[in-house]
């Protein structure tokens, strides 16, 4: 016993026992933590590599790049700033009174389903610097989906996690049904849709009072909320034949508008999802209180759910944001020239005359990573812990 | 109990089930203006349910919630003018203690100058006015308990309901708090209603205290009338700590017969599983050849003021609140003596009281 005691004293330790044996509760062995440590630096190099290449790259020229790999700038090569002026110099229409008048052009084009009955505005002719409009399409496009994305899911998430919904399986199928007569009535018999669509509401409303009552077998908010989350199983791509008709057929297509609704609704069931949990983490009592103190629905939401979701709501727009900030499949089909953004900009690159321009993509790949770095960088200081502290714990 | 804010609260057969679970079997209670009941009973015996259903954030599946004139069943919270202290606090992290405070003014529109002064108003009230710039979580136990109240009362509301409000302090504060909760209550006559499944701050709160098991209301009266004159079993031994020494046994006549002796009652009657109900306090130590039980010393416990002797008789362990210089050993033979008026006997089967 006593001589057991005398060999896992610290000072008495074999050389094997002090690399593979932590020094202490919560600390690594000098192995692991080298081994860790091993690896995390070769994963970091892996990571970080490609983003020096392309900001590298963005500095080089077509010989430079074509001449062999250099590694290191002022060493290796000397860098310059030629593909740079193709962007943003060399482009006839990068003056302030081009980019004014394509400010005008872009809200035309974004109100332009909405403004139309009231007055129609000449259709301009894209003067225009085509790296601005990508990157300003792109900021309009992905800011204002996400603004909606973000409320409107964290608003349905809300009602999902706190409200409980019955709706009656009978009462779905009723539903379906009398939307496809509404569909069959309006294409093949010819039916005004306004008339077929305000019947078919009345019958639904009509059976659903009625035979509804006999309907036993209801969904739950964990139905409702895995029907939300199973829209994002589809790959974009099978939907995309039919959103683009839809979109033709009311003539949306190659606006702002367009993408931010399809961004919107396709991002909504991932903040859905997501903020369903972060609500249903906070501490009922604090709602009841509140409720108790006078406040109405919206104003708990408002005034005391959404600040202390706040960690949970920056990381969530942060996703999303990144999300639509990279999406290529829809924006490919629906934009084509007007409201082009950054990722089909990049893509175009790829499918020059002289072959893949590296240098001059590199460019637009950096211009379009720079927002998204700054928005982390902004969104994470929200994304701390500890809001919750002083609540509830005595 | 004479106030003109306080407001007559009234619980009309009052049952909730939870699917297959019935939570309250048809509770009636009817709370006078100003008065402070509280709702006593283990986890489970349904006292939070009530007090949520009062409050409008559970609904009562059968009967009728009154408050005043006012028959709030099926009215929203907001609407009540009732206020609440939760067990938790319920303090909002993200606002100072002065938003905390002031937050139910807030909501309901009233301009910033009146609502400063009432928060300040209040916050005097619970000594907290110094700490309005303060988050929650700056502050400890006993402040935050403070907010919570201030925030509670802030608006005279006419009702007061409380969750346990005091279960997450140490014994000290918990003390001293409950002595400034009753002060501040007869000082603001606002009717309150008090959730605990503390015996003793239901005993030193209370106007009238309702005892609840499994549902159904057991007793409803003032503390010293639960404590003198239980109603059946469930009552005595709930109240009183250390708890009621039971002795099990059979009455014949006025005579309770225990395997370890017997013992005239002031009840009669012919019941063959009886048992004999007498406080520690009711109890003393005499020598076994005059005692009316005999059996040996199990532990001797020194409180303080008095020492508890635990003896154990026959099958049954009955403790008595003896002198502080009590002396006696661990083992030894020794009589228990019971004084004559506060012997109780209830029926084993159904627990009732035998009078």
């Amino acid at each position: 016993m006593k001589t057991s005691t005398y060999k896992i004293e610290k000072s008495h330790r074999s050389l094997l026992m002090r690399l593979f044996e932590p020094p202490a509760i919560g600390k690594m062995s000098f192995a692991s933590k080298l081994l860790s440590y091993f690896i995390l630096w070769f994963w970091a190099l892996f990571v970080i590599f490609p983003i020096y290449w392309v900001i590298i790259t963005a500095f080089k020229d077509a010989t430079t790049v074509n001449q062999g790999p250099f590694y290191i700038p002022f060493v290796d090569f000397q860098p310059n700033l030629n593909a740079w002026r193709v962007h943003l110099a060399d482009d006839p229409y990068c003056n302030a009174y081009a980019i004014g008048r394509q400010l005008l052009l872009l809200i035309h084009n974004s109100l332009v389903f909405i403004v139309s009955p009231i007055f129609t505005l000449e259709a301009m002719e894209p003067q225009i610097c085509k790296t601005y409009l990508a990157f300003t399409n792109s900021l309009i496009i992905g800011l204002v989906s996400t603004a909606l994305c973000v409320s409107f899911g964290s608003m349905a998430a809300y009602a999902l996690a706190r409200v409980e919904y019955k709706p009656k399986f009978g009462n779905i199928f009723i539903f379906i049904l009398l939307a496809l007569c509404t569909i069959f009535t309006t294409n093949y018999a010819g039916i005004p849709w306004y008339f077929s669509t305000a019947v078919g509401l009345a019958l639904f409303f009509l059976l659903a009072r009625t035979l509804g009552k006999k309907f036993i077998r209801t969904l739950h908010n964990g139905d409702i909320l895995f029907w939300i989350i199973s829209q994002r199983i589809l790959p974009p791509i099978v939907v995309i034949i039919p959103v683009y008709i839809m979109f033709q057929t009311v003539g949306l297509l190659d606006t702002h508008l367009a993408l931010i609704i399809i961004y919107t609704v396709a991002n909504l069931p991932i903040v859905v999802w997501l903020m369903h949990d972060f609500f249903l983490a906070l501490p009922i009592e604090l709602e009841e209180s509140a409720q108790l103190d006078g406040a109405s629905r919206f104003s708990i939401f408002w005034d005391i759910v959404l600040p202390l979701t706040r960690p949970g709501l920056a990381a969530t727009t942060l996703l999303t944001l990144i999300l639509n900030w990279n999406e290529y499949i829809f924006a490919v089909f629906i934009s084509t020239s007007k409201s082009q953004t950054m990722p089909i900009m990049v893509a175009a690159k790829n499918a020059g005359e002289k072959g893949i321009l590296w240098w001059e993509m590199c460019v637009v790949i950096v211009i379009m990573i720079i927002p998204v770095i700054l928005m982390a960088i902004i969104l994470q200081r929200f994304i701390s812990r500890g809001v919750l502290l002083g609540a509830i714990k005595g | 109990m004479t106030s003109t804010l306080g407001t007559t609260v009234k619980f009309e057969k009052i049952a909730k089930s939870f699917g297959v679970v019935r939570v309250l079997e048809e509770l009636s209670l009817d709370i006078s203006p100003g008065e402070f009941l509280v709702l006593l009973g283990a986890s489970g015996s349904g006292k939070t349910t009530a007090l949520r259903i009062l409050a409008g954030l559970e609904t009562a599946s059968s009967g009728r919630v009154i408050i005043g004139d006012n028959d709030v069943t099926e009215v929203l919270p907001k609407y009540r003018d009732v206020s609440m202290v939760f067990q938790s606090y319920a303090l909002y992290p993200h606002k100072t203690v002065g938003e905390n405070i002031g937050f139910p003014l807030k909501v309901r529109k009233v301009s910033q100058a009146e609502q400063d002064k009432a928060i300040r108003e209040a916050a005097a009230q619970v000594q907290i006015d110094q700490l309005l710039d303060r988050y929650p979580r700056q502050l400890s136990g006993g402040q935050r308990q403070r907010v919570a109240l201030a925030r509670a009362m802030i608006r005279r509301p006419s009702v007061f309901l409380m969750d346990e409000p005091l279960s997450n302090l140490d014994a000290k504060l918990r003390g001293h708090m409950r002595a400034e909760l009753k002060h501040m209550q007869s000082e603001l006559g606002i009717t309150t209603i008090y959730v605990t499944h503390d015996q003793i701050e239901a005993m030193t709160l209370a106007h009238r205290v309702a005892i609840l098991e499994k549902g159904v209301l057991q007793q409803l009266d003032t503390p010293a009338k639960i404590y003198n004159d239980p109603i059946n079993l469930f009552v005595a031994q709930f109240i009183g700590s250390p708890p009621m020494n039971v002795v099990h046994g059979g009455l014949e006549g006025t005579t309770f017969k225990s395997r370890s002796g017997l013992v005239n009652v002031p009840v009669g009657g012919k019941i063959d599983k009886a048992i004999l109900g007498v406080r520690p306090e009711d109890c003393t130590i005499v020598a076994p050849d005059i005692a009316e039980f005999k059996g040996e010393i199990y532990t001797i416990e020194l409180i303080g003021d008095h020492t508890l002797v635990t003896v154990k008789a026959g099958d049954d362990f009955i403790t008595v609140k003896a002198p502080k210089d009590f002396s006696g050993k661990s083992g030894s033979q020794i009589g228990v003596s019971f004084s004559k008026e506060r012997m109780f006997v209830f029926d084993k089967e159904t627990g009732a009281r035998i009078r």
